[in-house]
């Protein structure tokens, strides 16, 4: 698994179909002896002992383990030894109950509503607003993890004066002995930088302080900006906007590198809006189907019903033939898959003239964005499927380019960093940290003291958004409200607070106040006011604040003239926000460093993707170290073969090589910003790509849990016969009572259906199974030994050819099979089954034989090799739910179906005469994390339940149903296009 | 040569032998008594208090109801331990020079709480709801013993998986009809027999194999 893959026989092998259907890997393909050994070895470490060499060994330590198994029961118990009650009891805290905040989570200044469940006075775990107009109830992976951020150790802990521990006071006076020279000078030669400003709050206040000082410059930045966007948007409708696609009314999308279904400020409100769409088609009968062409994999065209692969540079002239088709000019002739898609495309929007979607993404250049926006006009879309809005972040600030320029010309002689990290995120092109060193007062604000606060005079620690007061806006324009949940763990301060220092007020102006004010009318009526914002707070948005729908005209010059783009020949380089830590904001939480990335199921660090292709021509292995140099700069990062990825492109994602003392996000990966271009470009082209010789083999989970068997993936062709598995005739015999004739003491018979062509592979409901279960973070080298310990993962299977095959996700949890397996192992009946189906892991019987994981057909159990929870620091302890049970070393543990959140609901029953538990009273934390509704829970001996219409869609099919084990888990086929006659497929 | 073993041997042997094999039954037995003894699990030893608190004096004579002070015993799965503010309502007008309670108008004053001891503790993998035995039938004194006849509170019970299980597979033994739950002096009236099982009917509790499945406490 380590030596240069033999391409071409890999792809012989898939075209002429002797290889897997659906497969994960190149590795798994190939089928070498060594792969097949690695699988059946399954956990490489315990499978050395016992081979025969050292069997002595093997029988020592097993003798050894037995002798001393008990030992790992003798915890010190300690912690727990007295009963703190309050003083005056707070209202509504009723000490080991839930409590809900509605607030909202951010992402880069962007907001979607979320429901902060509390317990004690302590943020545990975040759900989904359903009522957040935008949201929608979904959450994304860094919303969950923020619960994490909060009581992250790393987060900075008090204001810093050149590295030395100061104090606020000590800020304020030195400030306050400049802010005399700056309000006479007007503020020349301030600079204000911030990320993405959303929140009316801080625009008002950004506002007020320019007008206090007219000379102020306000720059904004970020890692991943929307820049090209709105400058694509200009372009066409000669001023910024954001698109706002109404997939409800659309009967076809084509994305041009799309990222509607990607991380992003958008993406758990658009993936929702776009599954209800394909739901409700599906309901017809038809497909809303997805045409996405895109140069390096995304989770938009995974989900492509019809996807090529298209190299970066042409895209902008696809976007020109179908424009020319919209015209009723011919569609482009020839074989070649690119010409096939856009034939395709382009028919299908004639069809769906006025009702059709063409988007691109956050990383599509500004010119492709005003082709869409054309195309869209030239199609009827606009303002039919498209919605226009103006941007939710506050325009009229500069750039971060400009700001590196003003540095240099050294006219910045006060900077003022707020909530951003411009050394390590600016363009390696803006060397700003070098011009930083010409700003005689540098100030930062941060939620960590980064790369930025290193080279900064002063550093202040600002409040985590759970522990502050605020409001922010969605990409729809609605304003959700923050509530701290929390107070500041490490007095921190708001950026409305540090805003009103700056704009002349005291240091710690009430955080709450300031927001109030910006609600609060000049003539409002202060009780009705009251009200009002009372109940925005507890709803947690402004009701009906979206931005108006604005109605746009194509602006008269003519679209772009086509440039022939010489091919430039070398490589061309894409750089994306990574798929879990984003662009580095979030480098810090472990929860999404061991996060499997969607596609490439890397954790810890980030890959240099490369496509067979390039690999083949240029005899590169998954591992290899490459270097890629362009315009003098360069990146050194490990290879992945990536399917789907265009020829001669490799792609670098942003978010890692940070280099901060001490942090956890040191020293992993590579930093890809030194190469990436100034200005908004994600794109560079004529790279050259070396090798180094050098071999770092990334970890990947991809591998782990391997399962054995055949159609683990289904795919449902409209119109075909069902792939379901058969329904009615004599079911199977079972150890349970069959739907409708339960017994009337067991609550219910718990089951959950799995809809694959909903999943979209976001990896949320993997971060909040983390989040609910305390699950522990195992580290890099334990991955790599195969100890990663999620209770859910995300398999994600690749389908055709090598170059450019579909991809297909499945989430797997315990399928709490009514004939389990892994209960006929276990020497002690750790794990058995209750009367309600469950499959229980009883963590106090388990004495570590590991039986069960060998025996489950799914690998969906996970053994504690090591004291993973203990050694934690008391403040990352806060976060434990305490509704379940921190494994020790030494036992197994599984999804339990969230046992806690069964027993919540079935007391409730039981103290009301056992009354029946409504269905949906009891959501599972992966289900309620799922932007797109892909999970359902419920009873399945109720035949009114969702869950049970969801068994009965003939899509419906058992995982390995072959072995009979009857999983309470099972899942739907994910749909397909009609199988065209003589067949393309995939 | 002169025999290597004198006639005693023998019997040095055998008694040898003998202790190796008391040894070997005596000391388990011995280890299974320490740990259920007392003195590790600490039933009928009350510890010292930050101050000497009598739930004779005020659950027993003074009759003040268990749900004064222990709020949410009815509703959550805590049964809540009181406030200072609690106790300040009674002790901001009576008592109010008494030394003995001294640390409570201190915690009041000082916004700082009492560090009680904690009695009852159950292991982190067990998880106990207060509110559902209590609406059930099943009275304070079951598990805690006759509160109002401590003067200072001790555990009454040592919580070993056993003491829970014997309700769980039988609740019909322990089973009280509504008004009784709070009688700290319940004994099973004469008619428990043929009582119970009317009253397991009519709480709706569960079979005794639906209850002693591990999922009901354990998760």
């Amino acid at each position: 698994m380590t030596g240069i893959p033999d391409i071409a026989a890999l792809r012989a092998k898939l075209s002429q179909g002797d290889g897997p259907r659906f497969w994960r890997s190149l590795d798994a393909v190939a089928d070498s002896p060594e792969f097949r050994d690695f699988l059946a070895a399954e956990f490489p470490s315990a499978a050395r002992l016992a081979a025969a060499p050292e069997r002595r060994g093997f029988l020592k330590l097993m003798a050894a383990s037995f002798a001393l198994g008990g030992l790992t029961a003798c915890g010190a118990g300690g912690g727990r030894d007295h009963e703190v009650p309050y003083v005056n009891q707070p209202e509504r805290i009723v000490p080991g109950t839930d409590l809900s905040y509605a607030s909202s989570a951010l992402f880069d200044g962007f907001g979607n509503g979320v429901l902060v469940t509390t317990r004690n006075g302590r943020p545990l775990k975040i759900e989904g607003n359903p009522d957040h107009p935008w949201s929608r109830g979904g959450t994304d992976v860094l919303a969950q993890a923020s619960v994490l951020g909060l009581y992250d150790p790393f987060r900075s802990q008090a204001v810093q004066q050149l590295g030395r521990p100061s104090s606020w006071a000590a800020f304020r006076s030195a400030l306050q002995a400049q802010m005399p020279a700056w309000r006479a000078g007007g503020g020349e030669g301030l600079a204000l930088l911030t990320g993405p400003v959303t929140s009316p709050t801080l625009a008002a206040q950004i506002a007020r302080l320019r007008a206090a000082y007219p000379a102020l410059r306000w720059h904004v930045g970020a890692g991943a900006t929307r820049d090209g966007l709105y400058e694509g948007a200009r372009r066409a409708y000669g001023r910024p906007l954001e698109t706002i696609p109404a997939f409800d009314r659309a009967r076809t999308i084509v994305s041009l590198d799309g990222d509607f279904l990607d991380l992003g400020p958008g993406q758990v409100g658009l993936s929702r809006r776009w599954i209800d769409a394909r739901r409700a088609a599906y309901a017809e009968g038809r497909l809303l189907t997805l045409h996405a062409a895109a140069p390096t994999p995304t989770l938009t065209s995974a989900k492509a019903d019809y996807g090529v692969v298209v190299p970066a540079g042409r895209l902008e002239d696809l976007a020109r033939d179908l424009l020319g088709m919209a015209g009723g000019g011919a569609a482009p002739a020839g074989d070649d898959p690119v010409a096939r898609w856009a034939r395709d495309a382009g028919t299908a929007l004639a069809a769906a003239r006025g009702a059709g979607i063409v988007t691109a993404g956050l990383t599509a250049s500004p010119d492709l964005h005003a082709l869409v926006h054309r195309l869209n006009g030239a199609f009827g879309n606009t303002g039919a499927t498209l919605k226009h809005v103006e941007p939710a972040a506050e325009q009229g600030a500069s750039t971060l380019a400009a700001l590196a320029e003003a540095m240099e010309r050294g006219t910045v002689k006060a900077l003022i960093v707020l909530g951003a990290n411009p050394v390590y995120e600016a363009p390696g092109a803006l060397d700003f940290a070098a011009r930083m060193q010409r700003v005689p007062l540098k100030i930062h604000a941060g939620l960590y003291d980064d790369e930025t606060g290193a080279h900064a005079d002063w550093h202040l620690p600002i409040a985590h958004p759970l522990e502050s007061w605020g409001d922010v806006r969605s990409l729809d324009g609605t304003v959700g409200l923050i509530q701290p949940t929390i107070a500041p763990l490490y007095n921190g301060r708001t950026l409305p607070q540090m805003l009103a220092f700056l704009a002349g007020g005291g240091d710690a102006e009430d955080a709450g106040a300031l927001v109030k004010a910006r609600w609060q009318g000049d003539g409002d009526d202060e009780a009705a006011f009251e009200a009002r914002f009372s109940e925005a707070l507890r709803r947690g948005f402004w009701a009906d604040s979206a931005r108006p729908f604005e109605t746009v005209a194509l602006t008269q010059d003519a679209a772009p003239s086509p440039v022939i783009t010489a091919p430039a020949g070398g490589i061309e380089v894409l750089f994306r926000p990574d798929p879990t830590v984003w662009d580095g904001t979030h480098a810090d939480l472990a929860w999404l460093q061991e996060l499997p990335k969607p596609l490439t199921k890397v954790v810890w660090e980030n890959v240099v993707a490369v496509s067979p292709r390039l690999a083949e021509r240029e005899g590169i292995a998954t591992g290899d170290v490459l270097r890629i140099e362009a315009e003098g700069r360069a990146v050194e990062g490990p290879a992945w073969i990536l399917p789907g990825q265009a020829d001669d492109a490799v792609t670098l994602t942003l978010g890692y090589g940070r280099d901060v003392p001490d942090h956890l996000s040191r020293g992993l990966g590579y930093d890809a910003g030194p190469l990436r271009p100034a200005g908004p470009s994600w794109q560079l082209s004529g790279a050259r790509l070396m090798k180094t010789g050098r071999r770092s083999v990334p970890v990947t989970t991809q591998h782990l849990g391997t399962m054995e068997g055949q159609d683990l993936i289904r795919v449902q062709a409209l119109a075909a016969a069902p792939v379901g598995d058969p329904k009615g005739g004599p079911s199977p015999a079972s150890f349970y009572p069959p739907p409708g004739s339960q017994d009337r003491w067991v609550a219910a018979q718990w089951g959950m259906a799995i809809d694959l062509d909903a999943c979209t592979g976001c990896n949320a409901c993997v971060t909040a199974c983390q989040a609910e279960n305390n699950i522990p973070v195992v580290g890099r080298e334990e991955v790599r030994l195969g100890r990663w310990m999620g209770w859910l993962r995300v398999d994600r299977y690749y389908a055709g050819g090598l170059d450019a095959p579909s991809t297909h996700f499945q989430p797997v949890p315990c399928m709490h099979c009514e004939q389990a397996p892994c209960e006929l192992g276990c020497p002690v009946e750790a794990t058995l089954h209750d009367s309600e189906g469950l499959n229980l892991q009883v963590y106090n019987r388990c004495v570590g034989t590991r039986t069960c994981q060998s025996y489950c057909p799914y690998k969906v159990r996970r053994f504690n090799y090591l004291d993973y929870t203990g050694g934690m620091t008391p403040v990352e302890q806060q976060q434990r739910n305490p509704e379940v049970t921190v494994r020790a070393r030494g036992v197994m543990e599984k999804c339990t179906y969230c046992i806690q959140r069964i027993t919540a609901a079935r007391i409730t029953s039981a103290k009301d005469a056992h009354a029946p538990i409504p269905d949906g009273a009891v959501e599972t934390a992966c289900q309620g994390a799922c932007p797109t509704r892909a999970i359902t829970f419920g009873n399945v001996a109720d035949p009114e339940s969702r869950v049970s219409a969801a068994r009965r869609d003939p899509r419906e099919y058992a995982l390995l149903g072959h072995l009979n084990t009857r999983p309470r888990t099972t899942y739907l086929a994910g749909l397909a296009p009609p199988a065209e006659p003589g067949g393309r497929e995939g | 040569m002169a025999q290597l073993f004198t006639p005693g041997a023998d019997a040095l042997y055998r008694l040898a032998l003998m202790t190796g094999v008391a040894c070997l039954v005596g000391l388990p037995v011995l280890a299974a008594g320490i740990v259920r003894s007392n003195y590790v699990t600490g039933v009928g030893v009350a510890p010292a208090q930050p101050l000497p608190f009598s739930h004779k004096h005020h659950a027993g004579e003074l009759g003040v109801d268990c749900r004064y002070c222990h709020t949410t015993v009815e509703k959550e799965a805590t049964a809540g331990i009181p406030p200072t503010h609690t106790c300040m309502t009674c002790h901001s007008q009576i008592w109010t020079g008494s030394d003995m309670l001294k640390p409570v108008r201190d915690s009041y004053a000082q916004d700082k709480p009492l560090e009680w001891k904690r009695l009852n503790k159950l292991p982190q993998y067990v998880y106990y709801n207060h509110s559902v035995h209590v609406t059930k039938g099943i009275g304070c004194s079951t598990c805690h013993g006759d509160v109002t006849s401590m003067q200072m509170t001790y555990r009454a019970n040592a919580f070993e998986m056993q003491f829970c299980l014997d309700c769980h597979r039988a609740p019909e033994k322990y089973v009280r009809t509504p008004d009784q739950v709070w009688n700290m002096t319940w004994k099973p009236p004469a008619d428990q027999a043929s009582l119970g099982p009317k009253l397991v009917e009519q709480y709706h509790i569960r079979g005794g194999a639906r209850l002693t499945e591990c999922g009901i406490c354990h998760r």
